[in-house]
């Protein structure tokens, strides 16, 4: 299993659906469980700091294209 | 034609002004006829003079250039010329030689107004068309979660200002890479494409957006131009066109991968609602939960169940051996002699042996009396039939 730093928003997102997925469908037993919703937990905290910590970011890009002017 | 000759001073070589008129003129004599686009200004035409004289003039800059063309001509065109009319001039170039003035002589000067542009434009699209450039099968899915958006925009502020605004609102964490660029004027077309490859290549950009405010129908033209068009519809990434308004249709446009026609509208395309997202990812944490919860619930019910019956296995085996005795007991009972006894009967016994008949004792004989509890001693009175 891929550490969750290491995920993107959307690979974090779409693997705590599985799980949550997983639980809701199968016949899991308690332990396995349990196990699934720690690494729910661990993903969901993934998600949640990508989302607060990001900045927006304006980046310009230089102008050497014909006729563009410089901002 | 008589060649020019230069006067030799020296070692320098000095051409007269007469010569060197002439040899210009030559020279502008090799160009080919040329059709020129202007608008029609400052007509001069006289009935006492051969020639007609206009100034055609550039849109876009202002540059002009002095246009020549026989009267006879110009009347046998039977336009009836306006200044700040558009038109297409047949002719070439040429030098007034005794005053080494430029001008373009016209052999025919024809109307070319927006009805011109637009044909052209729809023989564009069909051409363009034919080629597969806006078929469906080429629109592709805008990335859900982009690492950078690109951004064409002119160079005014409030249509960038727009866009900027509405993905920063909608997805504060967005990063963006604007291109300003110039989208009007003889150069936008090729500026607009270079601003396009510029974002393309960008290693972070996953979606470029190109936009421009609204505008009259030469205003956004260059979005029409074919290289434009071209480009769009090769970029190797999703385009999403947000260019002029809802009524608008440039054939950037038909070649992007999808159209916005508002700011918001091309923000909702591009970048996730961070309030979605953030609402969206406490509910699925919320059901993780309950989930669990769920399942901890289950099976803690069945183990309290399964000791439950663990618990009561041991007292209702007890109690079935018991009921089962208490009947075995019963029937048991009802078999042997005591309850017979108990019933009321007696069991008479004469010399040791059962008395079954009144016949078998007689009188005065000694009998033993038995009873449920006890017996007795007893002798025969009379004998009863």
């Amino acid at each position: 299993m891929t550490d969750p730093q290491q995920l993107s928003f959307e690979e974090a997102q779409r693997e705590l659906d599985e799980i949550v997925g997983r639980l809701e469908r199968g016949d899991v037993p308690i332990d396995d469980a349990i196990k699934l919703w720690q690494r729910g937990e661990e993903l969901y905290r993934r998600c949640a700091a990508l989302l607060e910590a990001a900045e927006g970011r304006i980046e310009e890009l230089a102008g050497d294209a014909p006729g563009a002017e410089a901002s | 034609m008589s060649k020019v000759e230069a006067i030799r001073y020296g070692d320098r070589s000095v051409y007269s002004v007469s010569a060197f008129n002439r040899g210009v003129a030559q020279w502008l004599r090799r160009l080919p006829e040329l059709w020129l686009e202007g608008e029609i200004t400052e007509l001069r035409r006289n009935e006492a003079w051969a020639s007609c004289f206009v100034t055609l003039k550039d849109p876009q800059t202002g540059a002009t250039v002095p246009v020549t063309i026989s009267r006879r001509r110009l009347d046998a065109l039977g336009l009836d010329l306006a200044d700040g009319e558009r038109v297409h001039v047949q002719g070439r170039a040429e030098l007034y030689e005794a005053r080494g003035e430029l001008a373009f002589r016209a052999t025919t000067i024809e109307r070319f107004g927006l009805g011109e542009h637009l044909a052209a434009l729809e023989r564009l699209k069909q051409a363009l068309a034919a080629e597969g450039l806006f078929a469906a099968e080429r629109k592709r899915p805008l990335p859900r979660f982009p690492r950078a958006v690109g951004l064409l925009t002119g160079v005014d502020a409030a249509a960038r200002g727009d866009i900027v605004t509405a993905i920063s609102t909608r997805f504060p964490p967005a990063r963006l890479v604007v291109a300003e660029t110039r989208v009007q004027g003889p150069s936008a077309p090729l500026a607009i494409v270079s601003s396009l490859h510029a974002l393309s290549s960008h290693p972070a950009v996953d979606v470029v957006i190109v936009s421009r405010g609204g505008g009259s129908f030469e205003d956004l033209l260059p979005f029409s131009d074919e290289r434009v068009v071209r480009a769009v519809a090769g970029c190797p990434v999703p385009v999403v066109s947000a260019v002029g308004h809802e009524q608008d249709t440039p054939l950037c446009d038909l070649a992007a991968d999808v159209r916005a026609s508002t700011p918001t509208a091309a923000a909702r395309l591009v970048v996730p609602d961070l309030d979605e997202l953030t609402a969206g990812l406490a509910r699925s944490r919320e059901h993780l939960g309950r989930v669990v919860r769920r399942i901890a619930e289950r099976d803690r019910e069945r183990i309290a169940r399964t000791r439950d019956r663990l618990r009561t296995a041991p007292r209702l085996l007890l109690e079935r051996r018991r009921s089962a005795l208490t009947a075995s007991g019963g029937r048991l009972r009802a078999l042997s002699p005591q309850g017979t006894l108990e019933r009321g009967y007696a069991i008479v016994r004469a010399q040791g042996r059962v008395v079954r008949s009144a016949t078998a004792v007689a009188q005065g004989a000694e009998l033993e009396v038995r009873l449920a509890d006890g017996s007795l001693a007893a002798r025969v009175e009379e004998v009863l039939e």
